[in-house]
Parts: structure tokens; C-alpha cells; sequence
């Protein structure tokens, strides 16, 4: 039934720039995914705990934290503040662990200076597929092995470790995107929706956390130019992608093209960096260099790529000659771009400007009419008789 | 006549059409031509000192340079059924989720910033919190024996006026605590019956103007100067249980300043004032007790 309520309006909108067959096959997929999803869920618990209903808030940290003033400027001179915004706090995933899962060397008031967050810490909660206690340990083996991991490279290839990310450096504190599909998809929790679940399951937030967890999951977590501008952070840096040996701006070179534009207006729809970067179906940490023979973005694999199915499914192996990160102020690396388009502005010019002067031209001789810079021969004529019979 | 207006009529008509023309022309050159982006007053400034430095070789300059590139960034999260709109605090990983007013009529701030307190490590940050909501001189200028009780009042954060008190007080959604475009200070009533904060509008014009004139001071002169600007300071700050006490009178009014009984009695509670008892029987420095040095800056 939910698959069905689901088929309503996914067409309509979810998919909206794909083609009608994979859209009912898309559809169905995610349908059946939620279903799955919530059975498994619904039979195990999502994430079972001891109260997964508690706050995580049993330390009373709020008690100081809910000040948003509270802050100090650290050794190294970065403004750090200490302020939690509960209410935010509560929209995500992490509302269910306690302070101290993460932040597990604050153990008295006042506290020490705290060390950094490590996200492959367990928590309280138990991962209901294996009945462990959660981490994100997988995910950061996945991320050390991919092109902004170092595991793969040996110690003297690595240079500026800095500049490879940690958990942070992307991501920020997540937020459930619930949409709903009661009779329509739209953005936000469907209250009637809701309501039924909440028919059996009655107890504290289990339902909404679950609604809420499960539907932002079949969705991007962020919207595409968010994602852009997230990967622009270190991408976006000319002197970060020199010191890498990556090609110039990607990131001002995506924007000029159909996606970056339709990103730019707010289209959800739109491939991003992730859409391109990481194979289809697989974790999106697990980029690999274009270099390496499994990247979305190795030469053999472009067409593929493209093809994924909510994209250009029907197109033939000439959509990898699509260049996405055309420079067109690189006149040594793509000549015929770059001298096209010149030709195209100067054209453009040429005629917009053409018009635009007869315009003129035509409004000025209607204001004045009888206007010229040489006079008639006979009105120069009756001018000088008439002067000489004054005389 | 009619004919006349008719022909004035037109001619006005056919100047605009001319007027318009010639906009579209200067309009058409960046759409055909691309254009740069729009820069702010930090662009420039931070491309100045770029040109000056390059990107920097010491770290004071990069954090400058840093500093500059951060300032006033907003971070965006569309959820779909909403949009957050935050301060940009770099490498922070919790929601703000919301934007900060700065406080443009503090004469403190212009030279201590928003976030004054450092020395004692473990309060700091408390300290802070404070500075969000409560004039410096709140705490660092206390009257002297001889002197009337000052009075207290909210002042808007943008204009520096005198506001009522802030319905935020009344809130009930915690995140919002201390979050009201408005700090209290201290003043007194003039004679005229109208209220005076103890800095005020000339006060922060004299600091602006020492400020501007600086350069042209000698360094026997700046010290002088600083001396001025400072006279009110108190050695001798207010600390934690001026206010957050158990007696019938703390030193803030909070009544009078708005706060609801529920956030008196939170202010004023076993749980805040004990946990300050033990702050305090451990961790206030001397500094704030008068003239003595926090320990732990003293071990450093």
C-alpha cells in the first residue's frame, strides 16, 4: 500500500527530468525500498537502545549549552562556540545519542579542554542489520581508501596531508529532509501519513523519528548546489587544485553548463559533483581518481556514468564526449570552445548593438524631423535671396 | 492647447523611449560579455592586504587574512520544508541557526570585540555567554560608595536606544535564551526624569574619534587617552552571585528587566547557583576577585 500511495506523484516531480519508463521503475524501486525499509525497521527497531525514546540530553548539558553567547576565541585564534540549538539538535539522526557518545572526554564541570570529536567511536545505540554498537568506522575505511584517503598511498606519495578531509570537513550536523507521499509528494512530514504508523506504534517519538529517518534517506540529504558548494570549500580553491595537479576550475566550469545552471536555480533534480563522481549505487565515499579504472569518471567508464537511470539512460557511447569542465579562457587547451564562443559574443554583440543603434537613430529623427546637417540646395537658394533682398 | 500638450506628450514619450534605448545598450554588455561578481567592501579590503602580503607569511597575517574572507558568511541549509539560514562558523559541526546581530553601539566592543574574555581559562566561556546579552559596563562598572544605584535598561543592539523589554524573554523554545537583539546596561535617571546609560552616543563618538586620530598621538598621549576611556572601570567586576542568588535582591533587576518568574527562578535555582558554588570554590580566579591573577594563567 505504501509502495502504491508512494507511485502517486514520484512521477510528477522526484524525477521529473527523466525519462517516463525509469521514472516507473525508479518509483517502484524506492517504493519497495521504503517498504522493506520499514518492515525491517519496524520488526527490529531502528536503532534499538534502552530508551529510545530519552532524551539525549540526561547530563543536563543545555543547562549552560543553550546560551547561544557561549564561546571563546581558542589558542590558535579560531572562534570556537560551545552553543547547541535544541531545537535544530532534535530535526536530525543524533538526537537519540547523548552528548557524551561523542564527546566521551568531558567528564566534569568545568570541563578540561576537550579533544576533537572522532567519529568512529561506537555509541549507545545498536545498528539493527548486525545488532553492533553503531559507528562510523565502515565509512571512514571507506573514505581513507578513496581519492581523499590516504590508505592507498604510500608515506612519501603523500603530500599536504592537511588538505585531505576529515568527517567535519564536509559534513556539518545532519538534518532529516522528510518528504511525504500522502496523496502528493511534497517536502515535510505528512501528518496523515504519520497518523498510521502511529496506529500501532504509540510509544514516545518512535514513529516520527523512523518517518522521518527512513524518507530523508530515499532523497539527497542535500540539495545540488549545496553539494557544489560544498565540494567548491577545497575544489573551488585554484591554488588547492595546482598543489594536487588537478585541472583548474571545475567548480566555475560545472556552473556554465545545462546542470550547473539548472542547479543554480534551485533544481534538486540536477546532477551534482556526486552524481557524476561516484559510481553509480555505490557509497559516496568511496570517490576514486579519474585515473583509476573503477571511477565513475575513468574515460571507459564516462558513457556509463551518464547513463545511470534517473539521467541519460537511452544515450549511445558519443554522451562521453560531453565536456562538463570546459575552461573557455583556456585557448591552449580547448581551442575550438574558446574561439566558438568569442565568435558567438562578438556576434551577439554585433547584432543586438546593430539594432539597438537604428533604434536610436529612428526615435531621434522622430523627435527632431526636419534635422540635417546639410541643407536642401533650394532652401539654401531661397535663404540667399531672401538675405539679398533684406539688403 | 491640445495639439500643444499632444506634442509634449509625445515628445516626453519619444525622450524616454531614447533614454531606455540607451540603457538597454549599457545593459546589454555584461549579458553578452559576462560581468565579475558583485565584491563587498571585505573583498576589497581583503585584496588589498592580499596585494600587501601576498597570502601571508606570518601566521598573524594569515589569520588576518582569514578573518577577513569569514567575515559575515552565511551558511545555507535547504530541508525542503525549510530553509536555515546561519552564521558561517568555520569547522563548527552543530546548527547556529541563526544569524548574529552585531552590537554597533558598545564603545568596548570597538577595540575588546564580542568575545573579551580570555584570561580565566575555565570561565571564559561563561564569561562570554554573558557579553551576548549584558553591556560590559554591566558587570565592569559598578558605582562607587558615594554614588546612586545605577538603573537598568535593554538597549537595541543596531541602534543603541533605550528598547522595552524583549518579548524573548518570554520564550519557551530555550534556543532562543539570551538571543534578543538587545543587551542590558547600566545608567541613571537624568533630572529631566529621562533615563541615561552611562555610555551612550557621546561616548562612542569620543572613542570613535580617538580611534580615528590615533596615529597622530604620541605614545605618552595614547596611554593617557586609554586612561580616560577607562576611568569607570571597576578592579573589581560584579561576579556570578551578584545575580545568581538565592536573596531577595540580586544586583540585576531581573523583574523590572522582563524576566518571567520561570526564568528567575531558573536564574536563581539550586541547580545554576550550586553548580557556580562549585565553580567558585574551585575555579574563579583571583582575577575576578580584585587585583589577584587567575591560577591557571599564572601556571601557563
Amino acid at each position: 500500500m505504501l509502495g502504491m500511495i508512494m507511485n502517486i506523484d514520484i512521477n510528477n516531480s522526484l524525477y521529473g527530468v527523466c525519462p517516463k519508463g525509469w521514472r516507473n521503475v525508479a518509483s517502484a524501486c524506492i517504493s519497495g525500498g521504503l517498504l522493506y525499509m520499514l518492515l525491517m525497521f519496524c520488526g527490529l527497531g531502528l536503532f534499538s537502545s534502552n530508551s529510545i525514546a530519552a532524551a539525549a540530553d540526561e547530563l543536563n548539558c543545555v543547562l549552560c549549552h543553550k546560551y547561544r553567547g557561549l564561546s571563546r576565541i581558542d589558542e590558535k585564534g579560531d572562534f570556537r562556540l560551545f552553543y547547541i540549538n535544541q531545537g535544530l539538535f532534535n530535526k536530525g539522526p543524533h538526537k537519540r545519542i547523548q552528548c557524551k557518545d561523542c564527546h566521551t572526554d568531558i567528564d566534569k564541570i568545568p570541563h578540561d579542554p576537550a579533544k576533537d570529536v572522532d567519529c568512529t567511536v561506537q555509541c549507545h545505540l545498536t545498528e539493527p542489520s548486525g545488532e553492533e554498537k553503531f559507528t562510523h568506522k565502515p565509512v571512514a575505511e571507506v573514505l581513507a581508501k578513496s581519492v581523499h584517503g590516504t590508505a592507498n598511498m604510500d608515506e612519501e606519495e603523500i603530500e599536504y596531508p592537511e588538505d585531505y578531509p576529515y568527517c567535519t570537513d564536509c559534513h556539518d550536523q545532519p538534518l532529516y529532509r522528510p518528504l511525504s507521499f500522502f496523496k502528493g509528494q511534497a517536502a515535510g512530514v505528512s501528518e496523515r501519513g504519520l497518523s498510521r504508523c502511529k496506529t500501532c506504534h504509540q510509544t514516545g517519538d518512535f514513529a516520527e523519528d523512523f518517518y522521518n529517518h527512513v524518507t530523508s534517506r530515499l532523497q539527497k540529504m542535500r540539495v545540488s548546489a549545496e553539494i557544489v558548494n560544498l565540494c567548491a570549500k577545497c575544489h573551488g580553491d585554484g591554488k588547492f587544485q595546482e598543489r594536487h595537479g588537478l585541472q583548474g576550475n571545475v567548480v566555475a566550469s560545472y556552473w556554465e553548463t545545462f546542470h550547473g545552471k539548472a542547479a543554480y536555480f534551485g533544481s534538486d533534480a540536477t546532477p551534482d559533483c556526486i552524481d557524476c563522481h561516484v559510481v553509480y549505487g555505490e557509497n559516496v565515499h568511496s570517490i576514486a581518481g579519474k585515473d583509476s579504472r573503477t571511477s565513475a569518471t575513468h574515460e571507459a567508464n564516462v558513457a556509463a556514468t551518464c547513463r545511470a537511470s534517473e539521467c541519460h539512460a537511452n544515450a549511445g557511447e558519443q554522451i562521453a564526449g560531453y565536456q562538463v569542465h570546459t575552461d573557455y579562457d583556456d585557448p591552449d587547451k580547448y581551442p575550438m570552445q574558446h574561439y566558438m564562443l568569442k565568435f558567438f559574443k562578438y556576434l551577439m554583440a554585433g547584432v543586438m548593438y546593430f539594432f539597438v543603434t537604428i533604434i536610436f537613430l529612428e526615435l531621434l529623427r522622430r523627435l527632431f524631423p526636419n534635422f540635417s546637417f546639410f541643407k536642401p540646395r533650394k532652401e539654401i537658394r531661397q535663404t540667399t535671396i531672401s538675405t539679398a533682398g533684406n539688403e | 492647447m491640445l495639439d500643444a500638450l499632444k506634442a509634449i506628450i509625445r515628445t516626453l514619450y519619444i525622450i524616454a523611449l531614447m533614454g531606455f534605448t540607451l540603457w538597454y545598450g549599457y545593459f546589454l554588455y555584461p549579458v553578452i560579455f559576462g560581468t565579475t561578481e558583485v565584491e563587498t567592501e571585505e573583498d576589497f579590503a581583503s585584496q588589498e592586504i592580499e596585494a600587501f602580503f601576498g597570502e601571508g607569511t606570518t601566521e598573524e597575517e594569515k589569520e588576518f587574512m582569514k578573518s577577513l574572507k569569514q567575515q559575515q558568511r552565511i551558511s545555507t541549509t535547504d530541508l525542503g520544508y525549510m530553509v536555515i539560514e546561519e552564521q558561517y562558523v568555520k569547522g563548527h559541526f552543530h546548527h547556529v541557526g541563526m544569524k548574529v546581530e552585531t552590537d554597533d553601539n558598545s564603545i568596548c566592543t570597538r577595540c575588546h570585540g564580542a568575545v573579551p574574555h580570555d584570561k580565566a581559562k575555565t570561565i571564559r566561556a561563561f564569561l562570554n555567554m554573558h557579553a551576548f546579552y549584558m553591556a560590559c559596563e554591566t558587570c565592569h562598572v559598578r558605582p562607587e560608595d558615594d554614588e546612586q544605584e545605577w538603573e537598568f535598561r535593554w538597549y537595541d543592539k543596531a541602534t543603541g536606544k533605550v528598547v522595552a523589554n524583549p518579548p524573548g524573554l518570554n520564550t519557551l523554545d530555550e534556543s532562543m535564551y539570551g538571543n534578543y537583539s538587545a543587551k542590558i546596561s547600566p545608567g541613571g535617571i537624568k533630572q529631566d526624569g529621562s533615563f541615561k546609560f552611562i555610555n551612550g552616543p557621546k561616548e562612542l563618538a569620543f572613542v570613535e574619534r580617538y580611534l580615528k586620530e590615533e596615529g597622530r598621538l604620541d605614545d605618552t598621549q595614547k596611554s593617557k587617552m586609554k586612561k580616560v576611556i577607562h576611568r569607570n572601570v571597576n578592579e573589581d567586576p560584579l561576579i556570578c552571585d551578584g545575580c545568581h542568588t538565592i536573596s531577595d535582591e540580586p544586583y540585576l533587576p531581573f523583574t523590572l528587566l522582563g524576566y518571567p518568574q520561570r526564568r528567575l527562578h531558573e536564574l536563581t535555582s539550586t541547580e545554576v547557583v550550586g553548580m557556580i558554588n562549585k565553580y567558585q570554590e574551585f575555579y574563579i580566579p583571583n582575577l575576578l576577585r580584585g587585583g589577584g591573577v587567575d591560577k591557571d594563567v599564572e601556571t601557563e
